[in-house]
């Protein structure tokens, strides 16, 4: 499997660490996002349109968009599977909301970034009532008690939220969650998302 | 001895990257950017023109007079060097102290974890610092560090030798070994244009002998280190570089920041830096 | 203020730091391994990077940015960068009072004689942040301004209120041990919404 991915991107690193998790290699095509915008060079617009990363390419098969990707990469995990089409569809939310405040903040993206902070605050403040629920239950994921692809799909966004200028300090539950995500085997590192140094050390 | 903050050249843009006219920030004042065919200008807020160098696959820009030509980096023009144009990022944080945290080795164990160092290899041997009259400029050599996977060529770790380059209050040059080519050195730089005393867009060049790697890889990996840097750039209090000792508490780790913030103090330049302890 | 709740210990689990802020004084709130709470000033000595991006080993918390770690009395024992030296004395992070009752983490900024408020027979439902100042909570809710402002009402709810800056603060919520906590949380919610919306 061919993976054109850009370091940065929230969209590609979801489908890195979903493929880590799972043990799954991949083959990283490096595209020149920033500064030479090579996502919209010809042969990049010939593989996808859409002219975004990332793009999968596993044969014959090309996936330009990161929720596809995840469920094909899931298709024969089904411990990682569940009622996915919301949480997908959340992960896109937040992928406009969080995810263009910080290509606004970070790559000058030309976006109405207070609209877009205050949809991200109104997010977050769900999904933290959500994950406050779950651990009501006894839950550290979105789903349940093990972690599943909704988790991976909205992990990014969510943890690289300070990059943009939204701040997760009063998200004690999102903080635990997003914790537990850090400590799972496999689990790989970005930007912005650094490793649990604690760990190094277990006690 | 002392000039205007404005006297100096600042990174304006990628002579690559500009093309429509682009609104942005020096100094706190507004300037535009742009492209006429083949000529590079700035204006600034009245529609003045203002004195231009092309230099480092980047257009520089000076609000003032400026005093003497912007500084060479003569290892760069040797042959066989990919120049590498890494894009800017923007970073809430002084100027000055984007450039301090690049004249910082220690940090790698902790924020470049596994690639430019890892425990328990944390040490920090002492090197030397001098600030050079004659240039004007600030330089750390015979610093050296061990690093898990200081290229991609490199088969486990090894230890790496750098040397470090102020060369004005907002750009800093590295100069690294390089695995391929013993005796070469290898150049990455960090251009800051300081948007505000609290605001920068940072500009990091690369002039690096490498065969092996792509263009988007070299990119890729400078944007990764960076952005590693950016969430620490973010969260120092205060945001400010505390010039007056009594603020923070530096060791022999820290020479070429001792260095960087007496020599900013001796030329004047506190643009983005706290002089009163708060 | 005297004492100011900060959080619920089940939210700064053992080997967790987090940051909060307090009239503006940013914190650094963490547990050790042992489960030993402490309340930190959010600022290394070192560079000034904040304490609660660190991480907590055994009965320590090391900064993110050099790796220089403090033992529970905030001082510096050990600088990366120079593993055989013995930090001097005089490196210290900054430390504040801390108690644990009720489940919950109290800080005090200023040295007190003064006793922790009471929340009654209430256990801790959660904390959530609201876009308010403490005052302007208070005159919203009807209620004299003061750390714990009490609701009563069918969940019998109590809030701790720790005022964060001039426009927001952090709000720990406590019920009646026989209700349900996702009711409560739910509650809360619209509480809040209610709260903020009503200009
Ligand atoms: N729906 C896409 C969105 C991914 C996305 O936003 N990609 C960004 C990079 S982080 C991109 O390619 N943007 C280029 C553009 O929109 O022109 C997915 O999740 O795969
Ligand atoms: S700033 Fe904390 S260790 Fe250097
Ligand atoms: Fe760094």
């Amino acid at each position: 499997m061919i993976l054109y991915d850009y370091v940065l991107s929230a969209s590609c690193y979801k489908v890195r660490l979903m493929a880590a998790l799972l043990g799954q290699s991949l083959t990283l095509h490096t595209v020149n996002f920033h500064p030479a915008r090579e996502h919209k060079s010809a042969d990049m617009l010939a593989l996808n349109p859409k002219g975004t990363l990332p793009v999968l390419l596993d044969g014959e098969t090309v996936l330009t968009d990161s929720a596809d990707i995840l469920r094909y990469l899931t298709r024969d995990a089904p411990e990682w599977r569940g009622d996915d089409d919301p949480w997908l569809a959340l992960a896109a939310d937040l992928n406009e909301s969080l995810g263009m405040a910080r290509l606004h903040d970070i790559l000058q993206y030309d976006v109405d970034i207070d609209a877009a902070r205050a949809a991200g605050v109104k997010q977050l403040r769900k999904l933290e009532a959500h994950m406050t629920a779950q651990r009501f239950d006894g839950h550290l994921f979105l789903t349940g008690a093990v972690p599943a692809l909704a988790d991976i799909a909205c992990f990014p966004n969510v943890s690289l939220a300070p990059d943009g200028g939204v701040s997760l300090d009063t998200y004690p539950s999102l903080r635990l969650w997003m914790r537990a995500i850090r400590s799972l085997p496999g689990f790989i590192e970005m930007p912005g998302i650094h490793r649990l140094h604690e760990l190094e050390f277990p006690e | 001895m002392s000039r205007s903050i404005n006297d100096y050249w600042y990174p304006v843009g990628l002579l690559s990257g500009i093309d429509a006219p682009h609104a942005t920030l020096l100094l706190g004042a507004d300037i535009t950017v742009g492209r006429t065919h083949s000529a590079y200008w700035v204006t600034d807020a009245a529609g003045k023109a203002l004195p231009t160098i092309k230099r480092f696959g980047h257009l520089w820009t000076c609000p003032g007079t400026p005093m003497d030509d912007l500084f060479t980096i003569p290892e760069a023009d040797t042959a066989g060097r990919q120049l590498v144009d890494v894009g800017s990022v923007r970073v809430k944080c002084s100027p000055l102290r984007a450039v301090e945290n690049f004249l910082d080795i220690a940090h790698f164990p902790f924020v470049h974890t596994d690639i430019l160092g890892a425990e328990p290899h944390t040490e920090v041997a002492r090197y030397n610092v001098d600030i050079r009259e004659d240039a004007n400029e600030v330089w750390a050599t015979k610093v050296k560090f061990f690093q898990p996977q200081a290229a991609k060529s490199a088969e486990g770790g090894i230890t790496t030798e750098y040397m470090y380059r102020v060369a004005s209050p907002t750009c800093a040059v590295l100069y690294k070994t390089c695995p391929p080519r013993p005796g070469e050195w290898d150049v990455i730089t960090l251009f800051v244009q300081p948007l505000n005393e609290e605001w920068c867009e940072v500009w990091p060049w690369m002039a690096l002998y490498d065969d092996d790697s792509t263009m988007a890889e070299m990119v890729s990996f400078q944007q990764l280190i960076f952005m590693q840097d950016r969430s620490i750039l973010e969260n120092q209090i205060p945001t400010k570089l505390p010039l007056d000792p009594g603020m923070e508490v530096p060791t022999q780790a820290d020479l070429t920041s001792i260095a960087y913030r007496r020599w900013l103090k001796k030329i004047g330049y506190t643009y983005g830096a706290q002089l009163v302890a708060a | 203020m005297d004492w100011v709740a900060v959080g619920l210990c089940e939210d700064v689990p053992a080997r967790t730091v987090v940051p909060r802020r307090v009239q503006n004084t940013d914190l650094a709130i963490w547990c050790s391994t042992a489960g030993v709470f402490h309340a930190w000033g959010d600022r290394c000595p070192h560079r000034g990077m904040r304490l609660s991006h660190g991480f907590v080993r055994g009965e320590t918390l090391s900064c993110i940015y050099h790796g220089w770690t403090y033992d529970g009395d905030g001082a510096c024992v050990s600088i990366p960068a120079h593993p055989d030296l013995t930090p001097p004395k005089s490196i210290c992070a900054a430390q504040y009072a801390c108690r644990v009752q009720d489940g919950t983490i109290w800080v005090a900024l200023q040295p007190t004689q003064a006793a922790v408020p009471e929340l009654g027979a209430r256990r801790a439902i959660r904390s959530l942040a609201v876009q308010l100042s403490a005052e302007t909570l208070a005159t919203r809710l009807k209620q004299p301004f003061g750390p714990v402002i009490t609701l009563g009402g069918a969940h019998d709810i109590a809030l701790a209120v720790q005022p964060s800056t001039d426009t927001d603060c952090l709000l720990h919520a406590f019920a009646a041990p026989d209700q349900d906590r996702k009711a409560v949380s739910l509650a809360l919610e619209h509480l809040r919404d209610e709260l903020e919306a009503a200009a």
